[in-house]
């Protein structure tokens, strides 16, 4: 049986896959974008769950962030023009790509076997949720380019949010705000590091910040 | 009294900093400090409760923790006043705010007991003490910034996901309880091991990244030498403190589940890379901060050793932590008046400190024998214990890894420190030491000494306590 939230799940897997294979940042910005405002609307639609005017509140408060205020907030803080430039990978596109695809199997058969109490529903929840995670974290090794690192931690942290906010019954609004607060002022803090790294060096390219290597 | 009150206070002087100018901004930072300390000391006699049970909540390793970091940054805010004085700092309402926020999320760490909490704490002190490393404004603390910002950042999110996989624990073995680690640790033998090993695992490696254990330590020696030196006295002294207590926290309960030996390995294996790493380093620092940052690497490393090995190892492991906080710190402000005095971190520009800066030089080389093991100070009484263990429970060869990668950080450090205090220069002119930026040193080192002699009996029966809920003692 196929299942709704399967069904915006794999736009998700595809989103992964488009920015493993994409070598503007614009793209990654958008990808970041619907990605974040998937992960806040899952935990209200998996089925099964009652939900009041607190979920909702608590759902628009975290698409907005994850949505909207999070992406925006990196891509105002650097100029347009270094935004559209190409950037050079450590790893290539391609293999990028070929690599998150076989990933992506590899973790549909191990959520398979696992047998989560949370995930009754949704065949597609556990390999999107730690594909996401997977994938932030090689966009931050496999890039050189510093807002494309940033950007990988979102891709992180939002599957990290997939994985606390559907497998587990145990979230408490108020503590997922608080992480939520965290993330942002976190991201707050890259995007001003990210301005100054621009100013400093006109670049931003991280094999320039090599002068304090061992 | 309420328990939240240690945390807030400092949020809003913080807030309060950020607007204030210089001539009223610096001032806050010891008086904050000075109410702060009366806060936790009111805390450890009385021992309320808090406001929010499930989210705070006063313990025997956090109390230990409070009061180490509210001495400290008392005593850092005094020689911050100097030190500020003395340097030029753009945007000082920056500095001081951040001090006061970093206090502040790192009060909340030793007091929270929901497991989302801790982490929010401890992310936040990452958030509060970013602006610290770059208030130098230039390439080389940008790049440390950098790196501090996102390694921690990454690395904190693999704790998220330890924390969420012991709520997944928790639903596998159907405990309903709230997500505290005290309720936990009461209901530690329902949840499922599989996946509260997974769980520690990952919280080790993320909290691990914080505390500066190899090979996650890379943002640390960066960090800590570009940040002006009472921060770093701060990072070095307390910070690293915190991410351990979350560490100490889920080791509680591992050990309640019956997983001790599991969390022990492991705790071992990263204790020891991390003195072996350091050992490796330090040999070829030509700066002396990272020297020191190092050595910090080198005392986590130890920590977490003494963790891992269990009975008396554990006592030992809390000694040093108190021990290396009071020391290092001493040792890390110290480093900041030779900073000011020379003008550089080169380790090979310095020399003759012992003539050109003798109250310096005092502080320096008691500093250094200290953190080197040497009695009358603390960390003699804790590495020692940490050995006994270790030969107690049959890990003779962890023992003398642990013994021999000691003796090389000492041969290293003992090295620097000899270029540093006697190597003789052209210049043998006096630099001026000023008071308030020496005393401080020498009440943290004293401090020390006189913790050896003299231990009150509410701190015996504290650490004891800490130690006998994660299954050591004698």
């Amino acid at each position: 049986m196929i299942y709704s939230v399967d069904t915006i799940l794999s736009l998700v897997l595809l989103s992964i896959l488009f920015s493993l294979g994409s070598s503007r940042l614009t793209v990654l910005f958008k990808v970041i974008a619907f990605q974040g405002v998937v992960v806040s609307i899952v935990p209200l639609i998996i089925g099964g769950r009652e939900f009041g005017w607190g979920d909702i509140t608590f759902t628009l408060a975290t698409m907005t962030v994850r949505g909207i205020v999070i992406p925006f907030c990196i891509y105002f803080a650097i100029k347009k023009a270094t935004i559209e430039t190409k950037f050079r990978p450590i790893v290539g596109y391609n293999a990028s790509m070929m690599g998150g695809l076989i990933f992506i199997v590899m973790a549909a058969v191990v959520g398979g076997k696992l047998h989560l109490p949370a995930v009754s529903e949704g065949k597609l929840l556990f390999p999107a949720a730690v594909t996401l995670l997977v994938a932030g974290m090689f966009l931050l090794m496999a890039r050189r380019n510093a807002i494309a690192m940033v950007l990988g931690y979102i891709m992180m942290e939002n599957g990290i949010y997939l994985v606390g906010t559907t497998f587990s019954v145990q979230a408490r609004h108020i503590v997922e705000f608080g992480i939520l607060l965290d993330i942002l002022a976190g991201v707050m803090i890259m995007a001003v590091i990210l301005q100054n790294i621009k100013q400093a060096f006109d670049d931003m390219d991280t094999a320039r910040l090599r002068t304090l290597k061992e | 009294m309420v328990v939240e009150m240690v945390f807030l206070a400092p949020f809003l002087t913080g807030l309060i900093a950020f607007f204030l100018p210089r001539t009223l901004g610096r001032p806050l930072l010891p008086l904050t400090g000075v109410f702060h300390l009366m806060l936790s000391v009111m805390l450890w006699v009385k021992r309320p409760s808090p406001l929010f049970p499930g989210y705070f909540e006063v313990t025997p390793e956090g109390l230990l923790s409070l009061i180490v970091i509210s001495l400290l940054f008392f005593l850092v805010s005094i020689y911050a006043m100097g030190y500020l004085r003395e340097s030029t700092i753009r945007s000082e309402n920056i500095f001081n705010g951040s001090m006061l926020l970093f206090l502040s999320t790192m009060t909340m760490v030793t007091l929270s007991d929901h497991i989302m909490v801790m982490w929010i704490a401890i992310e936040a002190t990452t958030l509060s003490s970013a602006p610290l490393i770059f208030t130098y404004r230039s390439k080389a603390s940008l790049e440390a910034t950098w790196k501090y910002v996102l390694v921690c950042s990454v690395g904190i999110a693999m704790a998220l996901l330890g924390s969420v996989l012991i709520t997944i624990a928790m639903d596998i073995g159907k405990v309903n309880v709230p997500v505290s680690f005290s309720a936990l640790t009461l209901n530690a033998r329902q949840l499922d091991p599989l996946w509260l090993k997974a769980a520690f695992v990952f919280i080790l490696v993320g909290y691990g990244t914080k505390m500066g254990l190899c090979p996650m330590h890379t943002w640390l020696p960066d960090a800590h030498s570009e940040a002006p030196s009472p921060a770093s006295a701060l990072l070095s002294g307390v910070l690293l403190n915190c991410a351990y207590l979350g560490i100490f926290k889920t080791n509680k309960i591992m050990v309640a589940a019956g997983l001790g030996d599991f969390s022990g390995t492991i705790l071992m294996v990263f204790g020891l890379m991390s003195i072996i790493a350091a050992a490796t380093f330090i040999l070829k620092q030509t700066e002396y901060k990272r020297m020191l940052a190092y050595s910090s690497i080198e005392n986590m490393g130890i920590i977490a050793f003494g963790t891992g090995i269990g009975g008396p190892g554990v006592y030992g492991a809390l000694l040093c932590l108190i021990h290396h906080s009071l020391i290092k710190s001493s040792l890390f402000l110290t480093s900041g008046n030779i900073l000011l005095g020379y003008g550089t971190r080169l380790i090979e520009s310095t020399g003759s400190l012992a003539r050109r800066m003798p109250k310096t030089f005092v502080a320096f080389f008691g500093g250094f024998a200290a953190i080197s093991g040497f009695p009358p100070f603390g960390i003699f009484i804790g590495e020692l214990f940490i050995i006994l263990g270790a030969f107690k429970s049959g890990h003779y060869s962890a023992a003398g890894i642990f013994i021999f990668s000691m003796c090389v950080v000492f041969a290293g450090f003992a090295k620097q420190v000899m270029i540093i205090s006697f190597d003789d220069k052209s210049s043998r002119d006096k630099i001026l030491e000023k008071q308030d930026m020496i005393w401080p040193q020498y009440t943290l080192l004293l401090t020390s000494v006189f913790l050896c002699f003299w231990m009150p009996d509410t701190l015996y029966r504290t650490i004891v306590e800490a130690v006998t809920s994660i299954g050591g003692g004698f």
